[in-house]
């Protein structure tokens, strides 16, 4: 055998009383994998394993192993979780093992699930925290890894030791990529979708605070943060042309010799914005529309026509669609 | 050579504006840009046209992992086994090549051996239950299958399939994807489409279904893969009342796609709710906005990416560009839903949209799609294609069987035009025989008896109501690079062919 493999479960002694399962009996599959001999091996045993229903420390070795050849095994991931409670296994020293999993196989659906099924039983959410924080920092975009950290605030909802902190956690995330939209999203999550915080109770100025000028500044054409601030304005029920003369400085090309006075409302681009930003102007022919009078939509029709012959060509059909619908609306 | 060098790069598309403000997503956007824009035909390309679809090599490509094969890179789907088929399977069907009885009956047989005692497909045999796997063996057996013993549809366990959907199913509405597994919308899609195709459709098994499906629209306007509530921090057991139901994971277009089309599916059960009933709603404006921006630009080839930021991916020609032909289901965009207009708001909207029409050269224009068709297939049919057979994410990665298939259905849905027929849906509800009793006893209870047969009835009139636009069909306008590459229709909500799709309905409901 070669160095540093792993023992066929076939070669161990303590599994000698068990007769492994082929996958196929009587069958030539049709589009079949071409396994290692360790891989064939293990799950021979977990067929075994899984039939006679046998639930012992040794399941944990053989289950392991599998996972470690394919995180993706969802059944020998079930099978493990079933034996966990069975042989009321230490589930502190399983959540150790996931620390490591996590890590190699950031993009598995079960690793991140196993944690929760974990963490559901154990109650211990505040070091998952900087657990998550830690992963993030190998795939700053891993769908799962966010979804577990939301999961883990709705659920535990512990206001002073899990709750407090997560804005300023966002701002870290935002600070080293503006344009990271998992970092956007969860944004919204902590301080919109679920529910008001303790301190956060004066909706006012907490919308005044994100309404994002300052990111939108700093790089106009990010697509996140328009649809965030998209987003909360719907959220709050506030019409767009609040923000009308923020946006109307992004929908022209720069001017140099413009004289910028100085609001904290109305943050000007940069001179090495891209302008114009054509999600500005999409923003602005909405505010149009919203007007709800012909001369709005013959403004709007105006931007979207613009958008589709020369800022976002790709689009034309949905601009023609949106001419279309507000022409159609103002008629009837 | 500065002059010419300049010449060169000013006929290409410009970059996605960065503000000059570089970060790690604008770096990595830049470097795919960078690469796609090579894939553009030069202008004096030689004799074979760059916008062919190799038909032959893909047709290699998937005959080899069939007959010889997957490699031990494929040990990461050992648990999608019915998906390894199913994939292949239909990149088949979407291209016209029928399996010979010989190999159609292996597959069968493979399939089968995955079915669970206990109900439902699982990822092998040996492994447990799944709703997605099972999604991908009934669609495998819609492909291979045949109605009569042997023919594996016949022995597909309906009545375990449907305790097993019920054993799944959490208070709210949703259902893990397994025992002991997350719950998603991708495993709703999976059930709500094979229980209509199997006629195990029933108000119990989707009773909240569409309040759930509803809670997972973020405030970009797509879905993310499922909501939770606020927990008593002091009661594990206990949601907190009125607390909000907030998105889990931003809006992604795989989520999107299975979350719409799972809304497609329950329309006939919302329909059928009681007046009085509160009626769960989606954000449709917002959707059909966050859809379209899903598009890349030209300097993306104009492929789809599947979140804000992210980066091009030709499987999400699928995922996303598949999602406009549902929403036609849903009165958005399509000539067959077109509100009547008097001729004055016409003579305006023709005024207004004056010199707006894409294509110049050959290209027909079409006015019932709401997303460049034309660009996608040219970035399935310049980047999407891998040299030596197999369609892709993006170049220069590798080829394989599940990017195969989602191009191609990308590739089909750009080509045709597949949308719900209010007329064939109509016809298909009247002639209805009201005798037709369900072939299996679900148990249903009696209280439910009058709903669960107008759902029947209306879910399998619903599905069998696409149909394809056959002004469209008979011309091969809209196909970029000539008929050559013409693929076979694909059904929005299944990904089978339609024919398949009606195959395995009309033998399930006894039709």
């Amino acid at each position: 055998m070669s160095e540093g493999r792993a023992t066929l479960f076939a070669d161990r002694e303590e599994w000698k009383d068990v007769e492994p399962l082929e996958q196929y009996e009587n069958l030539n599959p049709l589009a079949p994998i071409l396994y290692t001999p360790e891989y064939k091996d293990a799950t021979g045993y977990f067929r075994a394993i899984a039939k006679s229903g046998e639930k012992s420390p040794r399941v944990l070795v053989l289950t392991e192993a599998i996972i470690r050849m394919n995180p993706g095994h969802y059944s020998a991931w079930q099978y493990r979780y079933e034996t966990l409670l069975a042989i009321d296994a230490p589930l502190d020293v399983e959540l150790k093992l996931m620390n490591e999993f996590a890590v190699k196989y950031l993009k598995s659906y079960q690793v991140w699930h196993h944690r929760r099924l974990l963490v559901t039983i154990m109650r211990k959410p505040i070091p998952e925290l900087a657990f998550i924080t830690l992963s993030l920092s190998e795939d700053s975009k891993n769908y799962h890894t966010w979804s577990y950290r939301q999961w883990l605030l709705a659920y535990f909802n512990d206001e002073e030791d899990l709750w407090a902190k997560e804005l300023d956690f966002v701002e870290r995330m935002l600070a080293q990529d503006i344009r990271n939209n998992s970092a956007w999203h969860h944004r919204f999550f902590v301080v919109w979708a679920s529910g008001v915080r303790d301190g956060e109770e004066d909706r006012e100025r907490v919308l005044k605070r994100e309404l994002t000028q300052q990111s939108i500044s700093l790089a106009p054409n990010n697509a996140s943060a328009w649809n965030y601030l998209r987003g909360i304005l719907n959220h709050n029920k506030v019409a767009f042309s609040s923000v009308a003369e923020f946006v109307k400085l992004y929908t022209v090309p720069y001017d140099a010799s413009r004289k910028d006075i100085v609001d904290v409302d109305l943050p000007p681009p940069g001179p090495s914005a891209d302008l114009p930003c054509a999600a500005a102007i999409e923003f602005l022919a909405d505010v149009y529309e919203q007007e709800g009078d012909k001369d709005g939509v013959q403004r709007a029709t105006e931007l979207w026509k613009s958008l589709a012959t020369e800022h976002d060509t790709i689009r034309v059909k949905y601009w023609e669609h949106r001419i279309r619908e507000a022409l159609e609306s103002v008629q009837s | 050579m500065a002059a010419e060098e300049q010449k060169e790069t000013a006929t290409l598309p410009k970059l996605t504006p960065f503000d000059n403000h570089p970060t790690p997503t604008s770096d990595v956007q830049h470097e795919t840009e960078e690469i796609l824009l090579e894939h553009l035909p030069s202008p004096d390309a030689t004799a074979q046209s760059p916008y062919a679809l190799n038909k032959s090599v893909h047709i290699q490509f998937l005959a080899k992992h069939l007959i010889k094969g997957l490699n031990a890179r494929y040990i990461s789907q050992d648990a999608s086994q019915p998906w390894l088929l199913f994939w292949i399977l239909q990149a088949f069907s979407c291209m016209g090549v029928v399996l010979d009885p010989d190999n159609c009956q292996r597959a069968i047989d493979k399939i089968l051996a995955c079915q669970h005692p206990a109900g439902g497909f699982s990822g092998g045999p040996g492994q447990a239950a799944h709703l997605l796997t099972t999604y991908a063996s009934v669609c495998a057996l819609a492909i291979i299958g045949r109605p009569g013993k042997g023919g594996g549809w016949e022995e597909i366990d309906r009545k375990a399939i449907y305790d097993f959907f019920l054993s799944v199913k959490q208070k709210d509405g949703s259902f893990l994807v397994a025992h002991h597994s997350e719950v998603d919308v991708r495993g709703i899609y999976c059930l709500l489409v094979v229980a209509t195709l199997l006629d195990i459709l029933t108000p119990e098994l989707i009773a909240g279904t569409p309040e759930f499906i509803a809670s997972c629209q973020t405030y970009e306007g797509g879905f993310s893969s499922s909501s939770f509530p606020s927990y008593d921090p002091h009661n594990p057991q206990k949601i907190l009342e009125g607390s909000p139901r907030p998105a889990l994971g931003e809006a992604h277009g795989g989520y999107t796609f299975c979350a719409v089309a799972s809304w497609v599916l329950l329309q006939p059960y919302i329909k059928l709710l009681p007046p009085e009933a509160p009626k769960p709603s989606i954000d449709l404006k917002a959707l059909l906005r966050w859809l379209v921006l899903m598009q890349g630009t030209e300097s993306e080839l104009g492929g789809f990416r599947g979140r804000t930021n992210k980066l091009v991916d030709g499987c999400y020609s699928w995922w996303c560009g598949g999602a406009f032909g549902l929403l036609e289901a849903l009165g958005v965009g399509g000539l067959e839903n077109a509100k009547s207009v008097s001729e004055e708001v016409i003579d305006q909207e023709e005024e207004a949209l004056k010199g707006l029409k894409i294509g110049g050269g050959d290209w027909v224009d079409i006015d019932d799609e709401l997303f460049n068709s034309k660009a996608l297939q040219e970035y399935i049919l310049l980047a999407g294609q891998a040299p030596d057979g197999g369609l892709r994410d993006k170049p220069p990665k590798a080829p394989d069987v599940y990017h195969t298939l989602y191009c191609l259905s990308g590739l089909s849905i750009a080509q045709h035009h597949v949308f719900p027929s209010t007329s064939k849906c109509k016809k298909l509800s009247e002639a209805w025989n009201p005798f037709n009793e369900r072939k299996i006893d679900l148990g249903v209870s009696s209280e439910d008896k009058d709903l669960n047969a107008s759902l029947r009835r209306e879910a399998y009139a619903a599905i069998l109501s696409w149909d394809e636009d056959i002004a469209r069909a008979s011309s091969y306008a809209h196909i970029v690079g000539g008929k050559d590459n013409r693929l076979n229709a694909t059904h929005p909500i299944t990904n089978l062919t339609m024919t398949h799709t009606e195959g395995i309905a009309k033998w399930a409901y006894g039709l």
